[in-house]
């Protein structure tokens, strides 16, 4: 019985591959949606905090960028542009290349080097290998190779950008002397998350400290301070927008924008968590819509992403070089301790400190990345965070986007006024000099 | 291929078959009668989501509820009906629910007890309830025995039909009245998910708030607050033990609290009132207490607690579920919110004459028994040791990290916000966390032997509220557990005849009819047998009410003092063995308790003022593990230096104390009879140093004392000028620096000698660590004396390794001075003096965390004999010659900085210390190699890392553990170690002195360290011992000393006058001096 199962299985292999049709590939924009998609769903599994996420989405779309930038003169290589890039080797030959695919390969097997859950690429990418190599198994081949070659070449640029090495230096030192220093916060009570990532290299900006914000109020819980001011603030507006009911726009806003990629729930000894996208995500997840309004090509799909991605990584860097240079304490921290001990955000206090807001620099550095390619009137209807059981909500420009993204923070209680309005500026200023230092596309800059 | 797998089946099939051990049979609920089973039925509106103790089953209650001398076994059930069985006898059970009117009206029953509540001479059953939550209606109920096997609910007209969240009762006289009063416990709901300050158990709640209800004629009245018992939200109440912990003739009460609210100690004044007294007397508590039980496992007269948490032994949970506190979050707990040190494993506090507790569960072996309910101590085997059995298991481990990190979110997450379901699908994520019980047989050493696979039916079972009682009258104690989801197990204990034993009942002529109170000091061929009569005990449950004293060969017992709960007492004399004997007072006598301070005879007495001593050492805020994550203990904790000389040349010796990072140096310089702190600018220069050691002498011949100061601590790195050492010469009437050999390590100690025989002092310099590269060994130097300056001895390079103590002495009795080198990872290195060089003696194979050595005559053959200081076995280290500890080192993930991999032996296999959210935080290799808890949970740490990763890496072993001594055999030397009571905890130093006037001197050792992680707590619980020979030692806490809850680091004896004073230095903690009285 298992043999002639077995018989059979092979004598249907061989038909199958004898049926093999020298049919040309074809790599749509939607595969390389499909491929972010992927790898947004392997971080959400993985649990990837959100500067560690930015990370993730810009290596590999440098990756495609790069061997686009080798067939289509619309765009400029990367080399030389990005902190210590070379250039990509050139193919071996261009005969029966697909550099579409070639692109695309190297994005998955950069994803599949950055996560965790490496089973879990491998069989997206098997089941894609194993179509594009019935379709044409001669420029798969090429194009694969290609493609991993140049996965190779970016892999060994990222291994030197300090990752590894931040992995083993010391943790936040929580010192709960200093009344205005960051202290974890309820539930987990976790350390600070990546208090050296602005040691990580950065991609266009000259050093983590280039936009460095004006410092926040100084600390001081006088009533009447303007610090005072802002923690009073915030306990008024969540009391405010709290007595309206979930259903009011802020609290509404506020969770459309949590982009918490772990929010941990205790009960008793039930522990569980719901998972959802980064901010820098979220934002991955607006590059596509607009790319998919403007029926973008394949190759300006690509260099959305790319450019989009390099933005948001760079933000990163520069916010977590200000949070664990200001080392602020959260308003949850001092609300319970000085204003009310029974209070709670909105939204759960993610585990770094203050000052600024990630979200407010993320979102200004991205807004500013999109206008540069769809314009600064480009409406949009935000359907990023349905799969995670949440609205539609729209937007008439990408700025407008990102200021809701920054005022959502104080709404949901994790953010005083200054993170949110210094830390937009921030991310404004630092995505204008990554967009006016990057030349990548030759025709489609609109600004 | 398959014959393996049929024999294993066969063996699988007879095993199940054989149901119980050796010692306890596993009777059927067929063969007895007893099908009672707490079936629990999760819907959508009541399951482990919307109750967090949705899975701490029911309770059981055994006793005689129809006087008729056979013990009868109540249940009460969750959601199924309560259900009473009367004894027929042989066994067999009957059912009389419906006629005896128990089963119950409440939605949910928690905890049952059988007491006399009305003073009737017949036992009544009290059942808690919890109301008032997920649609829950009923109260506690009072069920008074009608003596004719019919009950009468009856809680409303005692004032005990409490809608509340009862999870247990314990009726006792806490006022001596003649009537039980009522410690009723109930749990929190707490759903904010801050811990909030540990205040809020000041503000009472009805609700979640426990009570104390004093028995006024038959009306129970809420005493609570005038008692001063604490009745907040956060009290997650789950254990209850109510003992005279004290032994002062007043009931205590220990309230055993899950999550982050601490244990209460609740010490009776004698005056109705109650002082809330956990943190004087308990180092550290279990962090999810649940059931507890106390009993005198250690013949000594006073009661000792054991507190259940869960703490899985195997590798596959433990490394699974969420495990230890994060150290910052416990102390930001600790220091912001007000809670006591907490840890996740089974506690054993051993009572001790001052009051206070020693913990040795992981010393004692019985620290880790998995999700555990209910503790209860019986001599099961009447051998006349406390035995302990324990029981356990959980339906679903909501704590397991898959579930949490992976599961959860897609199968919970939409439940949650949308139904409040949590559906079949997503529990079967859970793995189950049913589990065989444990039964742990009592030595007469502290320690208990895991005798659960040879004495008691290894049946995966889901088992709570637990019982004992002499179900079958053969003298022995037979154990009751009622199960989630399977009936309740009735194990019949099959010891009979083969060892003695004496049941005793106390009948007082008043209310408390069971004498519930009582104390029994039974004397046998000299050993004493401590016993009080509480009947509520383990978790809630309660147990026959009988004394039970096992007696192994003995057949009677010499004498037995029974001290009734009004203190009055009796002796009865020669006593048979093996009957039931039931005691009334016969004219008892006043009992007078021995005064707790008198019972000792102190040879130490605090100094008032601390003869001006007013030095507190701040240790800084440096946390190793924020930097090396994976090293297993700290090294920045080393300090403070201690030195002692005249440092003013008015012949009187003053005192230095070494400071922490950016804290200077201390001096004291000795006045009159007293010590006054004087300023020393240039000696407190160098405030960025951490002094870890210090010497004051004359290093430079000019007749005046100079300082050697050598650094640590372990944060400065590299060539940092604060890891070099202070040369500091006394020039006039100031101190001047002098130029030093630069050494970068982190140093120990300095010895000063004149190893060279030229007339001026060299220098001994123990190195310990290279800051962050815990694990490489490095140099320890000596140091030459030429005219004052120090230059390092080049050709001496035996020693290499983590040193933290050394001592000079002549250990071959060749009239030359040598040298003995101790440290952590290493075995002690004999370094023999020949004229100035020095060469390695054969050592011994005995690699320890060794802390401190030093000399003396242990044994009283004449010979020099050397007491080492090491780890204690009180820790979850454990090693022996054939299974060391094992440490690797390397730079596992090539980044340029080395890890530090430690690896436990269990089974006869290695697994890694740290779980794999701490490794892979520090090589992220590891989450790609293991993307799920389960994949990494199990595997040792070959598996984890690969032998030959391993193979590469630098290997460190510690085979020893226990503190003891050098005994020196005509020159050669063999270890033997210090017998329990001086392992609980590390020793870190010694000083001798004729402490007891007898003209010998003896040694006192003291110790305690709390550098350590969560993981392995907090060695809090040594009080320091009198070394008088080999045979005679005697615990701080007898002689007047309180060194527990601190970590002491240096011993120095003061003579003022004709006056001996003891002084002792603590890290981060202030110094104390005692007076010794002889």
């Amino acid at each position: 019985m298992k043999k002639v199962g077995a018989l059979l299985c092979m004598v249907l292999l061989i038909t199958v591959s004898c049926q093999k049709a020298n049919e040309p590939i074809v790599i749509t924009p939607d595969d390389y949606h499909g491929s972010v998609d992927k790898v947004t769903e392997v971080m959400i599994h993985d649990i990837f905090s959100p500067p560690v996420a930015s990370r993730i989405y810009a290596y590999p779309n440098i990756a495609a960028y790069e061997i686009l930038a080798k067939k289509n003169e619309g765009y400029q290589s990367l080399q030389n542009q990005l902190k210590e890039l070379s250039g990509i080797p050139d193919p071996e030959t261009a005969e029966n290349l697909n550099y579409e695919l070639a692109a695309l390969i190297a994005h998955i097997d950069m994803n599949r080097r950055l996560i965790f859950s490496e089973d879990r690429i491998n069989s997206y990418r098997d089941s894609l290998y194993t179509i594009w190599e019935d379709m044409n198994e001669n420029e798969f081949a090429i194009s694969k190779k290609y493609g991993l070659q140049v996965s190779e070449h970016i892999a060994q640029w990222m291994d030197k950008d300090n990752y590894k090495q931040t992995r083993t230096m010391p943790k936040f030192t929580v010192n709960s002397e200093d009344p205005s220093r960051w202290q974890p916060t309820p539930p987990s009570y976790m350390d600070g998350i990546e208090p050296h990532w602005s040691k990580i290299r950065a991609f266009v900006i000259d050093s983590a400290a280039q936009f460095k914000p004006t410092p926040p109020p100084p600390f001081s819980m006088e009533e009447g301070s303007d610090f005072y001011k802002e923690v009073r603030e915030v306990y008024d507006i969540s009391n405010e927008i709290t007595a309206k009911g979930d259903e009011s726009e802020e609290v509404e806003i506020a969770k459309f924008w949590d982009c918490n990629p772990y929010v941990s729930v205790t009960r008793g000894h039930l522990m569980f968590a719901t998972k959802k996208i980064t901010p820098g995500a979220h934002w991955i997840g607006i590059a596509k819509i607009a790319t998919k309004k403007t029926d973008s090509d394949f190759d300006k799909t690509v260099y959305a992403y790319t450019k989009t991605s390099i933005a948001i990584a760079d933000a990163f860097i520069s916010c977590w070089d200000e949070k664990y240079r200001s080392n602020l304490i959260r308003p949850e921290t001092l609300i319970n301790e000085h204003i009310d001990d029974s209070w709670e955000p909105v939204l759960q206090t993610p585990p770094f400190p203050e000052y600024t807001s990630g979200h407010s620099v993320v979102s200004g550095a991205a807004s500013v990345a999109l206008t540069s390619i769809f314009g600064s009137d480009f409406a949009f209807d935000d359907d990023t965070e349905v799969p995670y059981g949440l609205p539609v909500r729209s937007f008439t420009s990408f700025y407008e986007a990102a200021d809701e993204a920054a005022i959502s923070r104080m709404y949901g209680g994790i953010h005083y006024r200054a993170a949110v309005e210094i830390g937009v500026k921030q991310g404004r200023d630092l995505g204008k000099f990554v967009v006016d230092n990057l030349s990548m596309s030759t025709t489609t800059q609109t600004q | 291929m398959n014959r393996p797998f049929i024999l294993l089946f066969v063996v699988l099939l007879s095993y199940s078959c054989q149901k119980g051990g050796t010692r306890f049979n596993t009777l059927s609920a067929e063969k007895t009668g007893v099908d009672f089973t707490n079936t629990l039925t999760e819907s959508d509106d009541l399951n482990i989501l919307d109750y967090l103790y949705f899975y701490n089953g029911g309770g059981v209650a055994i006793g005689d509820i129809d006087n008729d001398g056979l013990v009868d076994i109540f249940f009460s059930g969750n959601q199924v009906k309560n259900k009473l069985y009367l004894n027929k006898g042989n066994l067999k059970f009957e059912d009389i629910t419906s006629n005896s009117g128990v089963g119950g009206n409440s939605s949910w029953n928690t905890g049952a007890v059988m007491a006399d509540v009305n003073g009737d001479g017949w036992l009544d059953i009290y059942v808690c309830a919890v109301v008032g939550i997920n649609g829950f209606g009923g109260h506690n109920e009072l069920y008074i025995n009608n003596q004719d096997g019919t009950f009468s609910e009856k809680a409303a007209a005692y004032g005990l039909d409490f809608d509340s969240y009862s999870s247990s009762a314990n009726f006792f006289d806490y006022d001596l009245d003649g009537d039980l009063d009522l410690y009723l416990l109930n749990h929190a709901v707490h759903t904010s998910e801050s811990y909030g300050k540990a205040d809020l158990r000041l503000r009472r709640n009805y609700e979640t708030g426990d009570k104390l209800l004093r028995n006024d004629n038959g009306k129970f009245v809420d005493v609570s607050e005038e008692a001063s018992i604490y009745g907040g939200i956060n009290g997650y109440g789950l254990g209850l033990a109510v003992s005279d912990l004290n032994v002062d003739g007043y009931p205590d009460i220990y309230v055993g609290n899950d999550f982050h609210e601490d244990d209460y100690y609740y010490l009776n004044n004698g005056d109705g009132t109650f002082t809330e007294s956990l943190r004087t007397y308990f180092g550290h508590t279990s962090r999810f207490s649940m059931g507890n039980d106390v009993a005198d496992i250690n013949h000594d007269g006073l009661p000792d607690l054991i507190s259940l948490d869960m703490l899985p032994d195997e590798e596959i949970p433990l490394k699974a579920s969420e495990g230890d506190d994060n150290i910052q979050t416990q102390k930001l707990r600790i220091k912001e919110y007000g809670y006591h040190y907490q840890f996740t494993r089974n506690m054993l506090h051993v009572n001790q004459p001052d009051g206070r507790f020693i913990e040795t569960a992981l010393m004692s072996g019985i620290a880790a028994t998995d999700w555990s309910w209910s503790s209860l101590f019986g001599d099961f085997d009447q051998d006349g040791e406390q035995d302990l059995f324990v029981a356990n298991g959980i339906p679903k481990r909501p704590n397991d990290l898959d579930f949490i990190k992976f599961i959860s979110s897609n199968q919970i997450q939409n439940k949650i916000n949308n139904t409040k379901l949590v559906d079949q699908q997503a529990l079967d994520m859970m793995p189950t966390g049913m589990s065989a019980n444990y039964i742990f047989k009592g030595k007469n050493d502290l320690t208990f032997e895991d005798v659960s696979t040879q004495w008691i039916s290894q049946e995966m079972l889901i088992s709570g509220a637990s019982a004992y009682g002499d179900l079958d009258n053969d003298g022995d104690l037979d154990l009751v557990t009622n199960n989630l989801n399977a009936p309740a197990t009735i194990y019949e204990n099959k010891t009979n005849e083969s060892a003695n034993y004496l049941k005793i009942k106390l009948r007082p002529n008043n209310g408390n009819t069971h004498g519930i109170g009582s104390k029994v000091y039974a004397y046998t061929n000299g050993t004493l047998q401590y016993k009080e009569l509480f009947t509520a005990r383990g978790f809630q449950a309660s147990s026959q009410p009988i004394i039970h004293l096992g007696l192994g060969e003995a057949t009677k017992v010499d004498s037995l003092k029974v001290v009734w709960p009004d203190n009055t007492f009796q002796v009865l004399r020669n006593i048979e063995a093996n009957q039931e004997l039931s005691i009334t007072p016969e004219n008892p006598k006043t009992y007078t308790y021995p005064n707790q301070e008198n019972s000792t005879s102190p040879m130490f007495k605090a100094v008032d003022g601390n003869l001006g001593i007013q030095f507190t050492h701040v240790e800084d805020n440096y946390l190793d593990f924020n930097r090396e994550k994976l090293i297993p203990y700290k090294v920045s904790d080393r300090g403070p230096a201690l030195a002692v000389g005249d440092l003013n040349e008015d012949g009187k010796d003053d005192l230095l104390f070494g400071g922490s990072k950016f804290i200077p140096v201390k001096v004291f310089i000795r006045q009159d009879s007293t010590f006054a702190e004087q300023e020393y600018p240039e000696i407190s220069e160098e405030a960025i140093k951490e002094q870890v050691s210090a010497s004051i002498a004359d290093f430079n011949g000019d007749n005046k004392n100079d300082i050697i100061l050598t650094s640590g601590g372990g944060d400065f790195l590299g060539q940092s000028k604060a890891l070099t050492d202070t040369y500091l010469v006394k020039t006039d009437s100031a101190y001047s620096l002098r130029a030093f050999p630069e050494i970068f390590q982190n140093a120990s100690v300095v010895k000063p000698y004149d190893y060279d025989n030229d007339g001026d002092l060299d220098l001994f310099i123990g190195g310990h660590t290279e800051t962050g590269k815990f694990g490489k060994t490095v140099p320890s130097m000596l140091l030459e004396n030429t005219n004052g300056e120090f230059s390092i001895n080049p050709s001496f390079a035996a020693v290499k390794g983590m040193v933290t103590d050394a001592v000079w002495s002549d250990f071959d009795g060749d009239g030359q001075t040598d040298l003995i080198v101790v440290g952590e990872w290493m075995s002690p290195i004999f370094l023999k003096n020949d004229k100035g060089t020095f060469r390695k003696t054969a050592s011994l194979a005995i690699t320890g965390l060794w802390q401190a050595i030093h000399p003396f005559d242990i044994d009283g053959d004449g010979d020099q004999d050397y007491l080492l200081g090491n780890w204690g076995t009180n820790s979850k280290f454990n090693a022996t010659q054939k299974q060391p500890v094992k440490m690797y080192v390397d730079d596992f993930d090539k980044n340029g900085q080395t890890e530090t991999v430690i690896a436990l032996p269990k089974n006869g296999k290695y697994y890694p210390l740290e779980g794999l959210d701490a490794l892979s935080a520090q090589m992220v290799f590891l989450r790609k190699s293991f993307n799920t808890y389960t994949s990494f949970a199990g595997k040792t740490v070959d598996e984890v890392f690969g032998k030959e990763k391993l193979a590469k890496a630098d290997l460190l072993e510690i085979n020893t553990l226990q503190s003891g001594y050098l005994q020196n055999n005509n020159g050669s030397f063999s270890f033997v170690p210090f017998k329990n009571e001086l392992q609980v905890a590390p020793i870190m130093a010694f000083v001798t002195h004729d402490f007891d006037g007898d003209g010998k001197t003896e040694v006192l050792a003291g110790g305690n360290y709390f550098g350590v992680k969560p993981y392995h707590g907090r060695f809090d619980s040594f009080p320091g011992a009198l070394i008088k020979s080999e045979k005679n030692i005697i615990l701080g806490n007898q002689l007047g000393l309180n060194f527990t809850q601190k970590s002491l680091r240096h011993l120095h004896i003061l003579k003022i006058d004709s006056a001996s004073y003891l002084l002792a230095v603590f890290n981060d903690a202030a110094a104390e001096t005692y007076q010794i009285l002889n």
